[in-house]
């Protein structure tokens, strides 16, 4: 490749990369700017007079917390019961032939095809029928239905990565089948199953439009609703609002950096071997 | 999925398979042909949910879409009316519907070309440029990736912000409304839903990218090709299940975008801002027709496999079917 066109391909890059972070750098630049400094026709593109009082604005919401406890509570148990499930179902995709199999693994892709607004208003009737519209327990079955396919693909690909020699050795010495699986696949299908779980985890906290046609109580408000909530009844003040978002959002871009490798490579294993 | 992607590993199923051919019988086939259940106790919670709450809110949504649901069935336990197809007739008949229809296909299309296209392009832009560029490309894609698109909507409204929002100075349009003209309001959401699906397009597509053989790249490039060449022939068809997947999936979102128009016309569109999303959702919650907003549903489901069929199709003329 000669000098010229790689520096025209470096200032491109340079260029994807100002477009792609900016907003988020923006959105951090606001979140520190005093109410004045914000509204200026000129924009300031540092912070000039750094100050935390929009965060303290967040703070000082109590539906705030509310919501941050709602959301570390639906994220948290969507994740352990989406785990559990999906392990179980993906051991039996991965490790058994069965009538129906071919049936269920269609099911839980063309979950996937379902568009969410179609689905929404009769699972919206559903959940009103079980009692559970405008409940947490309602929200968390809602979104196990909606992250178990991806789950129960990528699980499959980890457990399909463990050769079935290693359980018959330990069942040759005396395991029974399931201590097999508990003592030998469990732990090497480990750290899919941990990067599996951050990435319902991530799934569940950003979650915004099931959330929005399920909760309407202000108590059950989970952080993307607040934030547009909030957005609505203190009028548009971007101040706040930016803090908000830049509250939400730093956690899901810390934790992602951390799995984004091994996602792809459970993506992979999950396609390549059948 | 491909068909290879379906079929079954290796497991104990295949271990099993040569015992059964055994030709004398013998106790321990015996035992091997016996029923095993252990399969379908592992199954079935996640049958149960997907079931109990996609299954049946399905075929719910198919029976209603024949009804006339409203508040009296709601509140009233009523018992629902049967009238055919006159909700269908009805949203034939609605030019409101059409509008959205026409407007919902369109945004698809240029959101799916968008975020393919310049995902593509990055992702080819990768292979290209110095190690340094390429990992602060990968950092600002994740880092993009990562944020909810509740929050990245916010992001784009306050920056096109009519007073101070910082695109307007960037472009020397002060005091510009980007929300009177639907065109232009189209446009944001639009941006809003490219920059937060190329990450993981360009991402993935780099990722095949980079396990195209450089074997053949050289052979060609010995054999006298031209880079065009390379790309028409050798990579992009090599890529093509991954692009295959990744289009058939963007078009599924894009098709029934909601979060972004809903939260940037702050949760209260105007008609101008109907898409077929938006449409049945107004329908349902605001004028309680539920019967009515199924069969609208009903239609997104339909659209959206003609749209998909329709694809797969062109791509199976174009020989891209395996």
């Amino acid at each position: 490749m000669s000098r010229v066109s790689r520096t025209v391909y470096t200032v491109i890059g340079l260029a994807v990369v100002v477009i792609w972070l900016f907003p988020v750098y923006w959105m951090v630049n606001t979140a520190f700017k005093p109410g004045g400094d914000m509204l200026t026709v000129t924009p300031q593109f540092f912070p000039r007079h750094p100050t935390l009082a929009n965060f303290r604005t967040v703070v000082d919401d109590p539906v705030f917390w509310t919501a941050l406890r709602n959301s570390a509570l639906v994220a948290g148990a969507t994740v352990v019961i989406a785990m559990v499930i999906a392990f179980l179902a993906a051991l039996a995709i991965a490790r058994f032939r069965f009538l129906g199999r071919r049936v269920f693994l269609f099911a839980v892709m063309a979950v996937q095809m379902v568009p969410l607004v179609a689905i929404v208003i009769p699972l919206f009737l559903t959940l009103s029928t079980l009692q559970l519209a405008d409940t947490l327990p309602g929200l968390i079955v809602a979104y196990l239905v909606f992250s178990l396919p991806f789950a129960v693909w990528t699980l499959r690909g980890f457990i399909s990565n463990v050769p079935p020699e290693l359980e018959e050795a330990a069942m040759v010495d005396g395991c029974s089948r399931l201590g097999a699986i508990r003592r030998v696949v469990l732990p090497l299908v480990l750290p899919g199953l941990i990067s599996t779980s951050i990435f319902t985890m991530i799934l569940a906290w950003n979650e915004y439009l099931l959330t929005y046609f399920i909760i309407s109580a202000n108590k059950n408000y989970t952080l993307p609703l607040w934030l547009t909530h909030f957005t609505l009844s203190e009028g548009v003040q971007y101040g706040p609002l930016m803090a908000g978002s830049t509250l939400i959002a730093v956690p899901v871009i810390i934790f992602f950096m951390i799995i984004q490798k091994r996602i792809a490579s459970g993506l992979t294993a999950g396609a390549v071997k059948g | 999925m491909t068909r290879s992607e379906l079929q079954a590993p290796r497991g104990y199923g295949d271990l099993a398979v040569p015992a059964q051919r055994d030709s004398a019988p013998s106790p321990k086939r015996r035992r091997r042909r016996r029923f095993d259940a252990t399969p379908y106790w592992l199954i079935l919670p996640a049958s149960v949910l997907l079931i109990g709450l996609m299954g049946y809110p399905l075929v719910r949504l198919v029976v209603q879409s024949f009804q006339h649901w409203g508040l009296r069935q709601i509140h009233g336990g009523y018992p629902p009316d049967w009238v055919g197809f006159d909700n269908y007739r009805q949203i034939f008949t609605d030019p409101m519907f059409w509008t959205a229809v026409e407007r919902s296909v369109l945004l698809t299309v240029v959101m799916v070309g968008g975020s393919m296209l310049i995902g593509l392009g990055i992702a080819l832009l990768m292979q290209r440029v110095p190690a340094w560029v390429r990992w602060l490309i990968t950092l600002s894609l994740v880092v993009a990736w990562s944020v909810p698109s509740v929050v990245s909507t916010e992001m784009f409204a306050w920056m096109t912000d009519y007073n101070y929002g910082v695109v307007n100075w960037l472009l020397g349009m002060p005091r510009h409304n980007w929300y009177i003209n639907n065109v232009e309001g189209f446009g944001v959401a639009s941006a809003v839903v490219v920059w937060g699906a190329v990450p993981l397009i360009a991402i993935s597509t780099y990722a095949a990218l980079s396990q195209v053989p450089s074997e053949l790249v050289e052979a060609a490039r010995v054999d006298g090709a031209t880079s065009g060449q390379i790309l028409r022939r050798i990579t992009l068809p090599l890529i093509r299940p991954i692009i295959r997947l990744l289009t058939v999936l963007s078009i599924i979102w894009d098709l029934q975008v909601f979060a972004q128009i809903w939260v940037l016309r702050q949760s209260s569109p105007t008609q101008d801002y109907f898409t077929l999303g938006i449409y049945a959702y107004t329908k349902a919650y605001y004028s309680h027709s539920y019967g009515y907003a199924s069969a609208v549903a009903i239609v997104i489901v339909l659209l959206l496999a003609m749209v998909v069929g329709v694809y797969m199709r062109s791509l199976s003329k174009l020989g891209g079917i395996d």
